[in-house]
C-alpha cells in the first residue's frame, strides 16, 4: 500500500466510503459520513496494514486524505 | 389541581465493581492503543463500573442487586422503613427479566408490599418519567411517600468473545458510553430538614416522524438467533440533536417556573459522554450555575443517571438554591427536565 491509489482503495474497502483520487485533497471533515469513528477505524486498519503504532494525535494533524497516507506511510 | 409541595427527602446510588478505565477495557477487549486514545480524546469519559466482572466473565449484580442497595441507602438516609412507602416507580431500559418486573423483585427485597408499584421501560428520560409519575401520585393525595429508582446494567449486551473491531460503529461506540449502577430517590409531601421542593417536572415526546437515535432489541425462543443488530445508535443525530433539545427544556423550565438564568445555582446536565455534555453545558450558557455531572467518572449511566447527579446536589444545596436537571432521551426522542428548590 505504497501509492496513494492503493491507499484509498484500501479507504474504499475498510470504510465503505467511496473515494476516488479527486477526494485525496479534500479536507476529511467534508468527506460524506466523515466522523471520528472513520478515523478511529482508519488508524486501526493502518497500523494492522503497517504493523505498528500510528498515533492518534497526528492521524488529527491530517486534514486530508493525503495527508494520512503520508502519514502511513512515513511512519 | 392540588398543588401541595412534594420535597425530595433523599437520594441513594450504588457503583457495581471496581471502576474501568479506557486503558482495561482497550485491553480486555484486545483493541489497539489508539482506541484507547481515541476515548479519552472523542468519548471523553474516563471510568465506569460494569455488573459483569471483565477477568471472569461473570455477571456479579443484577439490576435487583443493584436498585436494592440504591434504594436501601435512600431509605437510610431519609431516615425511613419499607412500611413508609406508599408508592414505587422504578425505570430502566435494562430490566433482569420482562416478567416478574424488576420493581417488583426490588419491593420483595425491601419488604415493601400492599401498594402500588410501577415499572416504565424507558432511556435516558426514563428517570424523570418516574419522577413525575410519582410526584402526580403524591399530589393527589392519600399518600405520604414514594420510592423513585432508576437502574441499568450492560451485563446481557457484554460479550467478552465478541471481535469488538468488527463490530458496527453504530454498536461499537455503546460499549465505550455506557456504564453500569443504581440510584433511588425518596419523595415526600412532609420535608425533612434543609430539602429541596420538587418545583417542576416536565417531560414529553418529541420524536414525531423521526427515526430513532437509538435502538435496543429484544429476543426470545423463536428470533434469539437473529443476526439483528443488538443495539444501534446514531450517534450523529444525537450529537446534532440533543444539544439543542436541553436548551428548549432548559427555557421550558424557567419559563413555566419564572425562573432567570441567573437564579440556577445548580445544572444537572444531560449525561451522554465527557465531551459530549462539556459540549451541551457550554450551549445551556449559565455560567452562575454549579455543573454536577459524573459521567466522565462513571460512564452513562442511563436511567440511574440523574440520581447520581441529584445525590451530589442534596449535599451541596443550602437554603435559597435552586437546581436544574435536564435529560434527552434519543431513542424515539424525548426531552424532560426538573427543577428543585430548598426554601
Amino acid at each position: 500500500m505504497t501509492t496513494l491509489d492503493e491507499f484509498l482503495d484500501f479507504v474504499s474497502r475498510e470504510l465503505g466510503l467511496d473515494v476516488t483520487t479527486h477526494d485525496a485533497d479534500r479536507n476529511v471533515d467534508e468527506l460524506p459520513g466523515w466522523d471520528s469513528m472513520f478515523l478511529l477505524t482508519l488508524v486501526t486498519a493502518l497500523e494492522q496494514q503497517a504493523g505498528r503504532r500510528v498515533l492518534l494525535a497526528d492521524a488529527l494533524q491530517a486534514s486530508t486524505l493525503r495527508d494520512v497516507h503520508k502519514l502511513a506511510v512515513d511512519a | 389541581m392540588d398543588r401541595r409541595d412534594i420535597h425530595v427527602l433523599a437520594a441513594g446510588t450504588v457503583l457495581p465493581g471496581p471502576p474501568v478505565d479506557n486503558a482495561e477495557l482497550t485491553r480486555r477487549f484486545s483493541m489497539p492503543p489508539v482506541w484507547e486514545e481515541w476515548i479519552d480524546t472523542f468519548v471523553g469519559t474516563r471510568r465506569r463500573h460494569l455488573a459483569t466482572d471483565l477477568e471472569t466473565g461473570q455477571v456479579r449484580w443484577s439490576l435487583a442487586d443493584m436498585g436494592e442497595a440504591a434504594a436501601s441507602r435512600a431509605l437510610q438516609t431519609a431516615g425511613l422503613r419499607a412500611g413508609d412507602i406508599d408508592l414505587m416507580v422504578l425505570s430502566t431500559a435494562s430490566p433482569d427479566l420482562l416478567m416478574p418486573a424488576t420493581v417488583n423483585v426490588v419491593a420483595d427485597r425491601l419488604g415493601v408490599d400492599g401498594v402500588p408499584t410501577y415499572q416504565l421501560q424507558s432511556g435516558c428520560c426514563g428517570a424523570l418519567q418516574a419522577l413525575e409519575l410519582a410526584r402526580t401520585m403524591l399530589s393527589a393525595g392519600g399518600r405520604r411517600t414514594a420510592l423513585v429508582v432508576g437502574a441499568e446494567s450492560c451485563a446481557k449486551h457484554l460479550d467478552l468473545t465478541v471481535d469488538v473491531a468488527g463490530l458496527p460503529a453504530s454498536e461499537q461506540i455503546n460499549g465505550v458510553l455506557f456504564g453500569d449502577g443504581a440510584g433511588a430517590v425518596v419523595l415526600g409531601t412532609d420535608p425533612l430538614p434543609g430539602t429541596p421542593v420538587l418545583r417542576g417536572v416536565t417531560q414529553r415526546l418529541v420524536g414525531l416522524g423521526r427515526e430513532p437515535g437509538q435502538l435496543v432489541e429484544w429476543f426470545g425462543r423463536a428470533d434469539r438467533h437473529t443476526d439483528r443488530q443488538a443495539v444501534r445508535e446514531d450517534y450523529k443525530a444525537i450529537e446534532e440533536s440533543v444539544p439543542p433539545m436541553a436548551c428548549e427544556v432548559l427555557d421550558e423550565l424557567l419559563d413555566e417556573l419564572d425562573w432567570k438564568e441567573t437564579d440556577v445555582d445548580f445544572l444537572l446536565p444531560p449525561q451522554l459522554g465527557g465531551r459530549m455534555t462539556e459540549r451541551i453545558v457550554a450551549g445551556l450558557d449559565l455560567p452562575g450555575a454549579t455543573e454536577v455531572s459524573l459521567v466522565a467518572d462513571i460512564g452513562n449511566t442511563g436511567n440511574a443517571a440523574p440520581w447520581f447527579q441529584l445525590e451530589q446536589a442534596l449535599s451541596r444545596m443550602r437554603e435559597g438554591d435552586r437546581a436544574v436537571g435536564i435529560a434527552v432521551e434519543s431513542s424515539k426522542w424525548i426531552k424532560a427536565g426538573f427543577a428543585l428548590e430548598v426554601c
